[in-house]
């Protein structure tokens, strides 16, 4: 294997046809391809010095095999010159800025001067200097006689795609060249061309480069037939033709005859160059199917740059449904046994790991930990199987290569799409499972936008120590808690994570020694039980903080506001009502209730206080304390027991009665607003128009409405004050789990009012949204507000009204998801080369974007919450510290 | 408390749940085949006298043409097992006209029509229960699908805006908003645009294909016959403030003098002939004149409004309904910018028509039928130069039909460039089968948001199911029929809903004045 090599430069510029000549390992003369034997015709098409694509044979040029020769170069001198469509803009352009006669730009000295100036001036800028040449141009056309020669000039039109007409006389690609090739040196630049490697006339082709075999192989068909590559197609009907034009010339066939096969010539070429110009049928294959030709290969989603290079498809990649397991580690993904057993890692073999590598080998590819191939010195790969697996492993040798099969504790990427931050590839540490999916621990659901109804990921096993070192560093899991985004944790709780510690951190909770041992099984705790907290009847009992504290780290302060923290008057700290005040003293957790703001991804508080606190091992800590607490909250809510059901939804008879009432006040006063819109009492507000004015107050009536309903249904479940901790509802809503207050009014209160982009439903039949309404009818019914509650049921009409509404949503969702990802993509291609420099700045290339990152010098990740230093938390650590002496 | 589920029960038992596609698909088998025969009516060849005269068209019942040559019956599933298409031979009445002598009309067969399952034509549809179940068909088989090649097609319903409806709507011009109605104007297959904006200064423009560019409106009216400042005028509308505007184009359109000695009548046909010269002039700029006058003639009776042609009216008459017509469109235009009505929405309901497979068929048939005449016309024609005999039998070669029908079915282009009118029958589940046969699209790209197309309009009420829409890009533009709903079909024949109408007082246009006439107001 030949290797890798540097790319020095790159250098754009036009191919003379002295070059084309020069790089050429033969002249193309015949259009046949293969003799009646099936081997190649010499300087025909299929050459066999333009390279091979038989196996087995050596190429004539570099004697090298199919698979290693590159393919070489050959050329078809062409009759008459042909112009290249590519150029065809520039060719004209060019024409109408040079004299016809001498070949000079159209200006005068001190104008050529005074552009070359500017134009210099904005090249040591690296700027553009598009526009400049726009002007030489737009200058030249200008002068209707040359400064140099005195030859009148004459208009030229061009006719799409390669036709150029001077004075009703057509230009022949012949007669073009010759100007060209009369442009001095010096005015190359002016046109906005690089004079040192372009020559005008070039843009004419004489020579045109026959592309190696290697590019156009032909395929042979079940019958034994060979198919032609399409490009192969063209090169056949251009010497063809190319042979007829010299033939009819020499035979001195007449100047009509000859201008036809010319436009003939310049039609192949031109469709072996590109087959989708404007102006041109495209060339046909014999089905009838266009052909795909040079510019067809490089354009559009699946050409050669967006589908070849950027959408490479990879080896070592798995991919299979994801599915949760809390008893893995953050740091853990699941493996289906039937994946680790397809992907491998390599491994040098060495005195060191040699027994162990055997042993893999002898297992053979089919029982799990084993090996499927080995490489050894030569570089032939033997593929190991059931039956082979005893007899390599004992010729192994050092320097060998084992390809062992996935097993635990490799190091690979994992992945979910959309990629939109970097958190969406971060490495985990394989566990080899039974069954086909893909497990994971729901903590990492957060940076990934994963759940489990049938998300699929991609998982990428790295090949190189490089590889795995660096992702095994920076990648890792644990490494990615804190989001880069605002510097607090994306990873944490979710659901039932929430709700389990929610319930075991409550007031009053008590669990016997057997008990804590029970939830604590799985967790990996060092601490030794405290003192019991209450001992009644002899029998000792463990509150739910305390068993909580057991997987708090030891050096571990903290205070923070739960989320049920009404903040009402001045803060009874650790003496509050609803215990909202969270108090953690070395790891012990005084009082407060563990919620969202505690444990919850984006928000946990916890984590992030473990990760400042322990600043060496912060990550493993944080990652430790993870794991441990979704064992413990599965287990806690495990043990609590957890439902919800349609009884969970009832309110009291008493408070039905008040929630109709509510609505019912709530529609009189819109009947009274609409009453006063027409009786014409109603004034508008400032900037706004009557119409709107009344919308907005019905909406804002309707809104109090529900609340007031919900607020009802609320207390009725025990929302607010005491809580009702036997409504799971309200348990996963003041906690953070999942939904919220309005959810909660839906479904007991009231729907509330539906809308559509803003407004109140208004779209329907002439007059009114439905035929169930009078004409005109502007009350809340009317207009898409829904009273009935989820659990009572809704209404015909309002079933409807709230599917518009649910509509919208659905739409919106659609209409985002394609317009984020655009934007997206707009943003990473212009912020791409961006890049933060030793030296604190940000480069793109060798241009300074920001002299100090972020203008502040602040890395995010290690921020808090944005802020570079947190004050309140260094002035409290320092209090604390002296009120303890 | 109604008894719901003896509403339901009564309407399932009545129809079938792809009734909607049988009963289009009928129609277009017993109706739309024969109407598309009498379009034609002739073929016609460049031989001097030679033609053949169309008459009656006959669909057969599926068969199937065996290796032997023999033809069989065959049934749905049989299709489906063997791969084979389930149409039926379609015979069409011809006689040769070779100068004088006419030749004894012949039926031909002229090609395989695809059956839709269920339909009037199909096998299936005259057997019981019992029978149906010996036969190996399924009598829960709604139907409503053709078998090309052994798989099942559907041809997915076509939501469109109505055509032939004005439609009053905003736009941006000159960096200002102006007036615009529009219409769809819809004949046999063609569908041509025709706006009538309100411009600068109140000036009325019409655009219509064939003519680039924008057309005076004044200029247009008195080209169609409407030339007196009055009829002009009167015309549009009896509203004062309209009748102020359209005096503005009055003001601004050409003035004309009566010449001495010439009458009322010789001056109106000057007035119409100048203003015919001057669309001329607009149409076919540059031209001879003698070519500019035919030009102008000819776009006026063919692209300009051509749903009102009527081939039992008179050119006069034709074009003094068109400007009429033109009329109802300018009042809409300064109605709307009088406020005196608001924007039309084009989302609602009223202002859908959907496209079954049976109108989609025709669409297909007309244009696959026009390539069969001009193959009989060609093949006649080479008879003729050979000298042979010439026989309409051996004229007709059945497979261009055929293969035209066929393969747009197969593969879901349909003529005219639209794309994925049927579909591969989702077989998933039978409420997935089911589902499909009820799918509405609409022909709105889904790479645009379209946020009102895809609202829950109030109007689909009990037309469109308001919770069965996909998620994602083709979400409310792909939509499903409500569980009741019942398409009624267009009316053929008018003269019904004419006599009702001249009992309600109504007159038709003539020269006599117009008053205003209100519909659906």
């Amino acid at each position: 294997m030949s290797s890798p090599k540097r790319i020095g430069k790159i250098k754009f510029g036009l191919l003379s046809p002295k070059e084309y000549r020069k790089m050429s390992v033969t002249k193309v003369i015949t259009a046949d391809t293969y003799d009646d034997d099936g081997f190649p015709i010499e300087m025909g098409l299929m050459d066999p010095r333009l390279g091979v694509i038989d196996p087995g044979l050596r190429c004539k040029t570099c004697a090298q095999r199919a698979g290693e020769c590159p393919g070489h170069f050959g050329h078809i001198e062409l009759a008459a010159p042909v112009i290249h469509v590519g150029f065809a803009k520039i060719i004209r352009k060019i024409l109408r800025a040079t004299c016809r006669r001498c070949g000079h730009l159209l200006l005068d000295e001190i104008q050529k001067h005074e552009f070359l100036l500017k134009m210099h001036e904005l090249k040591d800028k690296n700027y553009s200097t598009d526009e400049i040449v726009k002007n030489v141009i737009k200058e030249a056309r200008k002068s209707t006689t040359c400064p140099y020669c005195a030859e009148q000039q004459k208009e030229i039109k061009y006719e799409k795609p390669t036709r150029y007409v001077e004075d009703s006389h057509k230009l022949m690609p012949a007669d073009i060249r010759d100007r060209f090739e009369r442009i001095p040196d010096g005015d190359i630049e002016l046109l906005g061309l690089d004079a040192t490697n372009v020559r005008p006339e070039w843009m004419i082709l004489t020579v045109l480069p026959v592309p190696p075999v290697t590019t156009r192989p032909s395929i042979t068909l079940e019958n034994g037939q060979r198919s032609e590559d399409d490009l192969t197609h063209k090169l056949v009907d251009i010497i063809r033709i190319n042979q007829r034009f010299q033939e009819n010339r020499e035979a001195g066939a007449p100047q009509l005859i000859i201008e036809d096969l010319w436009e003939l010539l310049q039609y192949h070429v031109t469709t072996f160059l590109d087959n989708e110009v404007s102006g041109v049928p495209p060339a046909r294959h014999r089905s009838g199917r266009p052909l795909k030709t040079l510019s067809q290969r490089l354009k559009g989603k699946d050409g050669r740059f967006r589908g070849s290079l950027s959408g490479k498809r990879v080896n070592f990649s798995a991919r299979t449904v994801i599915s949760p397991d809390p008893n893995l580690s953050v740091n853990e993904v699941g493996v289906p046994e039937t994946i680790a057993r397809e992907m491998t890692v390599p491994i040098i073999v060495t005195p060191r790991n040699v027994g162990e590598l055997k042993e893999y080998i002898e297992r053979g590819p089919l029982n799990h930990p084993g090996a499927n191939y080995i490489k050894r010195l030569d570089g032939r790969r033997v593929k190991i199987t059931e039956k082979s697996g005893a007899e390599i492993a004992e010729t192994l040798e050092n320097g060998w290569v084992v390809e062992r099969q996935l097993k635990d504790g490799d190091i690979v990427l994992f992945n979910r799409q959309p990629s939109l931050h970097r958190m969406s590839i971060m490495a985990h540490r394989v566990k080899v499972m039974p069954f086909k999916t893909f497990r994971l621990n729901p903590a990492v659901c957060p940076p990934y936008n994963a759940d489990f109804d049938g998300d699929e990921m991609n998982l990428h096993v790295p090949q190189t120590e490089e590889a795995r070192a660096e992702a095994r560093i920076l990648m890792q899991v644990e490494e990615n808690i804190l989001s880069p985004r605002f510097g607090g944790p994306i990873i944490g709780g979710i659901h039932d994570h929430i709700s389990g510690l929610f319930l075991l951190t409550q007031k009053g909770t008590k669990f016997t020694k057997n008990e804590v041992y029970e939830l604590l099984k799985k967790c990996d705790v060092e601490k030794p039980l405290p003192e019991p907290a209450v001992v009644e009847g002899g029998v000792s009992y463990y509150s739910g903080k305390q068993v909580f504290s057991q997987i708090l780290p030891e050096r571990l302060n903290l205070t923070l506001k739960a989320k049920k923290c009404v903040m009402h008057g001045v803060c009874l700290k650790t003496d509050c009502e609803i215990d909202a005040y969270v108090k953690i003293d070395a790891g012990n957790l005084i009082c407060g209730i563990i919620d969202e703001k505690s444990i919850g991804a984006f928000s946990g508080a916890i984590l992030d206080g473990i990760i400042r606190e322990y600043t060496d091992t912060g990550f493993q800590e944080a990652s430790r304390f993870l794991d441990n607490a979704t064992k413990l909250a599965i287990r806690s809510i495990m043990t609590f027991g957890f439902s919800f059901g349609i009884d969970d939804e009832d309110v009291s008879p008493q408070a039905q009665l008040e929630i109709e009432e509510i609505i019912e006040k709530a529609e009189e006063r819109v009947g009274a607003l609409i009453n006063a819109y027409e009786v014409g009492e109603l004034e508008s507000m400032p900037g706004r128009t009557l119409n709107e004015t009344l919308e907005m107050k019905i909406m804002q009536e309707l809104g109090r409405a529900r609340d007031k309903a919900g607020e009802i249904a609320g207390k009725n479940l025990g929302f607010a004050g005491e809580l009702a901790l036997d409504n799971s509802a309200v348990v996963m809503a003041v906690s953070g789990a999942r939904g919220s207050m309005l959810n909660l009014t839906q479904m007991a209160g009231s729907v509330g009012q539906q809308s559509v982009r803003g407004e109140r439903i208004r779209r329907g039949y002439y007059d009114r949204t439905l035929p169930h309404f009078r004409k005109g009818d502007l009350g809340a019914d009317a207009r898409g507000f829904v009273r009935s509650s989820y659990k009572k049921g809704l209404t015909p009409t309002e079933f409807f009204f709230h599917a518009i509404g649910g509509r919208e949503g659905l739409v919106d969702t659609a209409v985002r998801t394609s317009q984020s990802g655009y934007l997206q993509r707009r943003l990473i291609n212009a912020l791409q080369d961006l890049e933060v420099e030793y030296d604190g700045t940000v480069r793109a290339g060798d241009k300074v974007v920001q002299f100090v990152y972020g203008e502040d010098g602040i890395d995010p990740t290690k921020s808090d919450y944005g802020k570079s230093v947190n004050v309140h938390r260094i002035a409290q650590s320092v209090i604390e510290k002296r009120e303890n002496g | 408390m109604i008894n719901r589920q003896a509403i339901s029960k009564s309407y399932f038992t009545r129809d079938k749940i792809a009734q909607h596609h049988i009963n289009s698909f009928d129609d277009f088998v017993e109706r739309g085949l024969q109407k598309i025969i009498d379009e034609q009516a002739v073929i016609e060849t460049d031989v001097p006298g030679l033609l053949v005269k169309l008459g009656r068209i006959r669909v057969d019942t599926p068969k199937v043409r065996e290796a032997d040559g023999s033809l069989e019956e065959l049934y749905p599933t049989e299709a489906r097992l063997r791969n084979i298409t389930y149409a039926a031979p379609i015979f069409l009445e011809m006689t040769l006209i070779q100068g004088e002598i006419e030749k004894e009309p012949e039926e031909v067969e002229v090609g395989l029509m695809p059956i839709m399952v269920g339909s009037k034509a199909c096998n299936v549809s005259k057997l019981s229960d019992s029978q149906m179940v010996k036969l190996g068909e399924d009598p829960a088989d709604p139907g409503g699908y053709f078998i090309v090649s052994g798989s099942e097609r559907v041809i997915i319903t076509l939501e469109d805006l109505a055509p032939n409806k004005i439609f009053a709507e905003y736009d941006e011009r000159y960096g200002g908003r102006i007036e615009v109605a529009k219409v769809f104007s819809q004949r046999r297959g063609y569908k041509a645009l025709v706006m009538v904006e309100r411009g600068r200064d109140s000036v009325l423009e019409v655009t219509f294909p064939s003519v680039s560019g924008r057309i005076n409106y004044v200029m247009l009216i008195r080209a169609l016959g409407l030339v007196t400042d009055q009829d002009v005028v009167q015309s549009v509308s009896n509203d004062p403030e309209i009748i102020k505007f359209m005096l503005e184009n009055i003001e601004e359109a050409e003035d004309f003098t009566q010449d001495e000695g010439e009458s009322l009548d010789e001056l109106h046909q000057k007035i119409q002939e100048a203003a015919m010269k001057k669309l001329g002039e607009k149409v076919a700029a540059g031209q001879a004149t003698e070519y500019q006058a035919k030009r102008s003639n000819y776009v006026v009776d063919r692209y300009l409004l051509p749903h009102l042609n009527d081939p039992l009216l008179s050119e006069e008459e034709t074009r003094l309904i068109k400007a009429h017509f033109l009329g109802r469109m300018a009042e809409a235009c300064f109605k709307l910018a009088l406020h005196k009505r608001g924007e039309d929405d084009k989302d609602h309901y009223a202002n859908k028509r959907l496209k079954l497979a049976g109108d989609l068929m025709e669409d297909l048939f007309r244009v696959s039928f026009s390539r069969l005449t001009r193959d009989i016309k060609y093949q006649l024609e080479r008879a003729d130069m050979r000298n042979r005999e010439l026989n309409v039998l051996t004229a007709v070669r059945a497979d261009v039909l055929t293969e035209r029908l066929t393969h747009p079915l197969a593969t879901g282009n349909w003529v005219g460039g639209r794309t994925g009118v049927s579909q591969l029958l989702d077989r998933t589940d039978y409420m997935a089968m089911l589902s499909h046969l009820r799918r509405v699209i609409s022909p709105l790209s889904r790479a645009q948001p379209h946020f009102e197309a895809r609202d829950l309009h109030p109007t689909q009420w009990g037309r469109i199911c308001p919770s069965e829409t996909p998620e994602g890009p083709n979400c409310g533009l792909v939509k499903n029929f409500a569980q009741q709903v019942e398409l009624s079909t267009a009316l053929e024949d008018e003269t019904t809903v004419l006599s009702a109408l001249e009992e309600l007082g109504y007159t038709p246009i003539g020269h006599e004045l117009v008053s205003e006439v209100n519909i659906n107001d």
